[in-house]
């Protein structure tokens, strides 16, 4: 019966967060909170979904998701300024390119026990930002590409920053739609079988290392669409946007947000990527303040991630769900 | 390409050869005694670097600033194994894996704020001129990094053979559990490991800063390289180690010669992969079978 009433409580919730998030461009005019900032959040929202299903359901990570995310962006930005192709066509192909090269990358090191895959994401994301500079003919350089359109598909023009925030909100959700999905769904049993004892996993006829390998071939296909939305939404790319840095935050929002849950990583995920610009949501907070968070926004992540995992392994998701569940005990005992 | 030309480029892969080396067998010795990858590896190398400069420009003769910055990174490394990851020992390899990404970006971000974010450099170790060795020229500098790091894989293999402390080590990069029951004080022994990996890795960021100066940021590739280089001699074989770092540094020094410089850095990348793929057990190493 409370059960229940939690659930409903919780569709409750997620259907308000929709509608105030589907509102806010009518609210609000502020061309920096809605074209740049909470664009943002919704992108980092469909890299971490793919992260956490590869964090928390097949307990590995990923070092190179920046890396992935760049190549989503520069494929499109190529395709669609420098070969004229229409957008769509480039954002898909962004998301093909990135999906195989995270299949090829998991392919050997995910045969192995072990984390290789860590470390060979790593060197994929170093190789990456070298490449973005050097192969100046496609990439633009250390100037980046610029002028890369609005969104549009056979007609229809994503061409102001409201439209263009609906879009990427709209894909945001879906993506979250599908994790949620899978994560609740057969393969979801069975990478969490995976995570709990892969030789038992494996006795139970999960093929784990396929499972695996999928699993990462598709957060690094939504890591090259979110990329290449990234390109439409802002115009322009450049090589130092997807460094191994951004790959590190985005693993620490991850891992903040705990493994075993989505809504957890998602939650991090907004509020992480909000902090850098906290002077968009706060008027009257000084430049000064703004910029000496953006300068300790690693050393902070970073503590928070070895505090959160040290102290709390469950992380902020882990966190909810327990207090929920001694809610609905103490319900039940006092009843 | 000529001999002499050849050789040129040999001795200069030798030279990061070494420096590879020196990282690969910190690699080596962690994951011996702990089974883990230790992604903050390649931030010791920086630190070995940037405090030599650091306590260079304090007053101190440079030899005294190099063993200063080895020392306190290895007292780093004893710390970042006994505050960070052994409130957490008994988990699995993945939340311990996780503590050294975070404490990369910890090291690295507060380095940038200690030491600013500008390239810095030490003098050469001796003056004078390059040796010439049929037709080749070797700097001065180049003879202290190998001098240096063969003294220091010397010095560790005669640990790891010889001593009590080094029966230890072996002991528990075979099986943690035996060697606790054999009574050998298993945690010191991975404590240790920490300290000399992150000396091997402050070594290399001391003699190599002549020659190619350093930053706050030069940790993660050379981790990678290191990495590369344990994996193509055997992750956990000292000795395949030091090959492996030393053929990574050849292979990308001939890949300058008959390639090209712009993609030299992504061979390591392709000898990771390509090893994982092939030979996981790297060149030196033996197959293992998992039990359950």
């Amino acid at each position: 019966m409370i059960a229940t009433l939690l659930t409903r409580v919780r569709y409750g919730a997620v259907i308000a967060i929709g509608v105030v998030v589907a509102v806010l461009p009518l609210l609000t005019g502020d061309r920096y909170l809605i074209g740049k900032v909470l664009v943002f959040v919704a992108l980092n929202l469909i890299i971490v979904s793919g992260l956490a299903l590869v964090f928390g359901f097949a307990g590995q990570i990923s070092l190179g998701h920046a890396a992935f995310c760049g190549l989503g962006a520069y494929t499109t930005g190529f395709l669609v300024t420098t070969l004229d192709w229409p957008p769509l066509l480039g954002v898909v192909a962004a998301v093909l390119i990135s999906g195989l090269g995270g299949l090829a990358l998991a392919l050997p090191s995910l045969r192995l026990k072990g984390h290789y895959l860590a470390m060979a994401t790593l060197g994929f994301n170093e190789i990456m930002s070298v490449l973005f500079v050097e192969m100046d003919a496609v990439t633009g350089g250390n100037n980046g590409l610029s002028g890369i359109p609005y969104f549009s598909v056979a007609g229809a023009r994503f061409d102001t920053p409201a439209l263009n925030y609906w879009l990427v909100w709209g894909v945001a959700a879906v993506v979250l739609a599908l994790a949620y999905n899978i994560v609740r769904g057969r393969p979801g049993r069975a990478m969490r079988a995976l995570h709990g004892s892969e030789i038992g996993a494996l006795a139970s006829g999960v093929d784990t290392t396929r499972l695996k390998v999928q699993v990462f071939g598709l957060s690094a296909a939504f890591a090259g669409l979110a990329g290449a939305l990234y390109a439409h939404s802002v115009g322009f790319v450049s090589p130092t946007t997807f460094s191994l840095e951004t790959s590190v935050i985005l693993v620490a929002m991850v891992v903040i947000g705990g493994s075993g849950s989505l809504a957890g990583p998602v939650m991090a995920a907004v509020v992480l990527t909000l902090v850098p610009y906290a002077d968009a949501l706060v008027p009257g907070l000084s430049a000064d303040t703004v910029a000496l968070m953006q300068d300790w926004e690693a050393d902070v992540y970073g503590i928070l991630m070895i505090g959160v995992i040290i102290l709390a392994p469950g992380g902020l998701g882990r966190l909810l769900v327990s207090r929920r569940d001694r809610r609905v005990a103490e319900a039940g005992e006092a009843a | 390409m000529d001999s002499a030309e050849l050789l040129q480029f040999a001795i200069a892969g030798l030279k990061s050869g070494s420096i590879y080396a020196l990282v690969a067998l910190g690699f080596s010795l962690v994951y011996g005694s702990t089974g883990i990858i230790n992604f903050a590896q390649g931030e010791f190398f920086m630190l070995g670097g940037m405090l030599s400069v650091f306590f260079r420009d304090a007053g101190m003769p440079l030899p005294v600033a190099g063993v200063s910055a080895i020392v306190v990174t290895g007292l780093v490394g004893l710390a970042f194994e006994r505050f960070l990851l052994r409130p957490r020992r008994d988990a699995g390899p993945l939340v311990l894996i996780i503590i050294t990404i975070g404490g990369s970006m910890v090291i690295k971000s507060l380095a940038r704020h200690a030491f600013g974010g500008n390239e810095l450099s030490l003098p050469m170790f001796s003056s004078g001129a390059s040796v010439m060795v049929a037709g080749a020229a070797v700097e001065r500098q180049a003879l202290w990094m190998w001098g240096l790091t063969a003294l220091a894989v010397v010095a560790l293999t005669v640990v790891h053979a010889r001593t009590r402390f080094g029966r230890a080590m072996r002991a528990c990069s075979l099986s943690h559990d035996a060697a606790r029951l054999m009574g050998i004080d298993t945690a010191k022994v991975v404590m240790v490991s920490f300290g000399l990996a992150a000396a091997l890795g402050a070594l290399g960021g001391f003699v190599v800063t002549p020659l190619t100066q350093t930053s706050f940021d030069v940790g993660a590739r050379i981790g990678l390289k290191g990495f590369a280089g344990a994996i193509l001699g055997g992750l956990g074989n000292p000795l395949g180690a030091v090959v492996g770092g030393l053929a990574l540094g050849l292979l990308e020094s001939l890949s300058i010669a008959f390639i090209s410089s712009t993609y030299k850095d992504a061979i390591s990348l392709v000898v990771l992969l390509a090893m994982l793929f092939i030979r996981p057990q790297g060149l030196l190493g033996r197959a293992s079978r998992e039990k359950v």
